[in-house]
């Protein structure tokens, strides 16, 4: 326990990098275990006795189109599995991990990259932009977004920038291995594929703290609409009055 | 860390239990730092070379229980610490199953014979010389397989099912008890439990770092052969570099239940092809209910390296493999 980079000496006895420890991820999954049952307290002391919640009930706007939603689920779907065959060989478990981590993988990368060309698009991409004055709004009671909450987009990003990697790092990995599409060349560099190795793991690390977060936030009562619409696809006028702001998000009426 | 051989060993716990109890105890509180030693042909060279550093071995050969050959209600059952030697002059074995017989009859030299156990020849691990020599590949915990890399000297290793890593299984006997359809026995401080000989091995898309379906605290105890391929019409060849003291290039273990001049039944399986022995089904499927004939047997051996990914030095297999088939199918 300790070490974060793993070495190892190559082919020739000089020292490279072998990974990440992945003692790590036993850190990472006791700290966020820990975080989030503080904040499951701290929000269950503080919550009060007569929430005084919008109603679902009345006319309904479409938040998220049908498309989109199955683009989230089957993101979500191939990070989880993603997450448990990589991690199946370090917890010990005997499965036949790699083929079904490289599918998977490859459905990410294809979601992925059909994602950004819709959001471009055909989305109001503007709408998860991260800007200057966004920071503010977590401090400013008065203020309400538009269609994305500041977290929601700081969670967006995050979770971007760690998949992003994820996949560029796991293509680079994907070339060493036998597939139908291609055959092995097993030829990197051992120090470049440590480091490859490395920020692969380091991303994983990060996706695992990102989608266990995500997943909780997601549960929580107070804004489980927001995963409702995720799976339905709409929410109510009265949920949209209180949390978002008309100027700045005026969806369509679902129907 | 490469290795460089002190040729002693390192200091070192032993423990020698005298009943399966203790032993199957030992083998649980120590898990993965108690080396089970039974001829330890395997282990010296290991410990010697400081490449894999337990702090205990226990040794279990002076378990009566786990020793020699007894008949069974189905068949034979083989205690895991019978020597090679043994299991070779076995009468009951030589009249049933020559085929094992033939098989650890050709294990390394007579020397490692008489003290080399079955349970160790099937236990034993990885012969890959990058492995073997401390690297930290694949299998022993690192990021790449340097007998697959473009200078990498790989003329002994695998034509199927490499996953990273392109060892081939390295046992003699393991073939012949996939082809006897052998059940092993495997116990532990928990209970018993028994598995088919072909799922005992694991290659390294399931497994990486082991090569069998032992876990930790677990001991294989026996190996029972049923009778009904006893007596079987049996074909045992390995071709190795050398007649004594070396492993298999490919070995074939083949048993057949045959009418006249027609195959009812195979069980066919390679040896030092693949990271486990390599059942032949196709084959067993294209020759079921056929004559023997040249044609069969060349059919037969073609169908046999379907699939094969010759590595840059070991092409030689792909014939080398077809051959055998067809010698074994020709009887």
């Amino acid at each position: 326990m300790g070490e974060i980079v793993r070495y190892k000496r190559d082919v020739w006895g000089e020292e490279v990098i072998l990974g990440v420890s992945w003692d790590l991820l036993y850190v990472v999954f006791m700290a966020i275990v820990l975080l989030l049952v503080a904040h499951a307290i701290v929000m269950a002391a503080l919550a009060k006795k007569n929430l005084d919640r919008p109603t679902a009930d009345g006319k309904k706007v479409v938040r998220h189109e049908t498309v989109d939603r199955w683009f989230h689920w089957l993101m979500a779907a191939s990070i989880l599995a993603l997450i448990f065959t990589g991690i199946s060989p370090i917890l010990g478990l005997r499965i036949a991990w790699l083929d079904l981590h490289w599918m998977s993988g490859l459905l990410l990368t294809f979601l992925v990259v059909a994602h950004i060309v819709r959001a471009s698009f055909w989305q109001d991409f503007k709408s998860m932009l991260l800007v200057p004055k966004d920071f503010g709004e977590p401090f400013d009671s008065s203020r309400k977004p538009g269609k994305y909450y500041f977290e929601q987009k700081g969670m967006h990003w995050a979770v971007t920038v760690v998949t992003l990697a994820v996949i560029v790092t796991g293509v680079l990995m994907f070339m060493q291995i036998d597939t139908p599409f291609w055959d092995r060349t097993n030829s990197m560099a051992e120090d470049q594929l440590g480091l490859v190795f490395l920020l692969h793991g380091l991303s994983t690390l990060a996706l695992v703290a990102l989608a266990a977060t995500h997943i909780y936030f997601a549960l929580r009562p107070e804004k489980i609409y927001y995963t409702r619409s995720m799976i339905s696809g709409w929410m109510s006028e009265d949920e949209l009055a209180a949390n978002h702001d008309p100027a700045l998000w005026s969806p369509k009426e679902a129907d | 860390m490469v290795a460089t051989s002190h040729d002693v060993m390192p200091d070192i716990e032993l423990y020698q239990p005298a009943d399966e109890a203790t032993a199957l105890d030992l083998a649980a509180r120590l898990g993965n730092e108690g080396w089970l030693l039974s001829g330890g042909q395997d282990t010296y060279g290991w410990l010697k070379d400081r490449n894999k550093t337990p702090s205990a071995m226990i040794e279990l050969t002076q378990i009566d229980a786990w020793k020699g050959v007894k008949e069974t209600s189905d068949g034979i059952e083989i205690g895991a610490t019978t020597t090679l030697t043994e299991i070779a002059n076995d009468p009951l074995i030589k009249s049933r199953f020559g085929l094992l017989a033939k098989a650890a009859s050709v294990v390394a030299s007579p020397q490692i014979r008489n003290v080399g156990t079955l349970g160790g020849n099937l236990n034993q691990d990885a012969r890959c010389w990058y492995y073997r020599r401390g690297l930290d590949c694949y299998r022993a915990g690192g990021n790449i397989c340097y007998a697959d890399s473009p200078e990498g000297l790989n003329r002994e290793h695998a034509l199927f099912g490499a996953s990273r890593c392109v060892a081939v299984s390295p046992s003699d006997t393991a073939p012949a008890l996939v082809a006897l359809d052998a059940t092993m026995v495997i116990s532990s401080s928990s209970g018993q439990r028994t598995m088919s000989a072909q799922d005992y091995f694991v290659g390294p898309d399931r497994d990486i770092v082991n090569m069998t379906a032992l876990n930790e605290g677990e001991i294989l105890t026996a190996v029972r052969l049923p009778n009904a391929w006893a007596n079987a019409e049996f074909y045992w060849e390995k071709v190795a570099d050398r007649n004594v003291w070396d492993f298999a290039l490919v070995s074939i273990a083949a048993v057949f239940k045959a009418s006249g001049n027609t195959i009812e039944d195979s069980r066919v399986a390679c040896g030092a092809v693949e990271c486990v022995p390599r059942r032949l089904e196709s084959v067993e499927d294209a020759i079921r209910g056929q004559q023997r004939s040249e044609a069969l047997a060349s059919n037969a051996g073609e169908l046999a390296t379907n699939g094969a990914r010759p590595l840059n030095y070991n092409h030689f297999k792909v014939p080398l493999m077809q051959n055998l088939v067809k010698r074994a199918i020709r009887g």
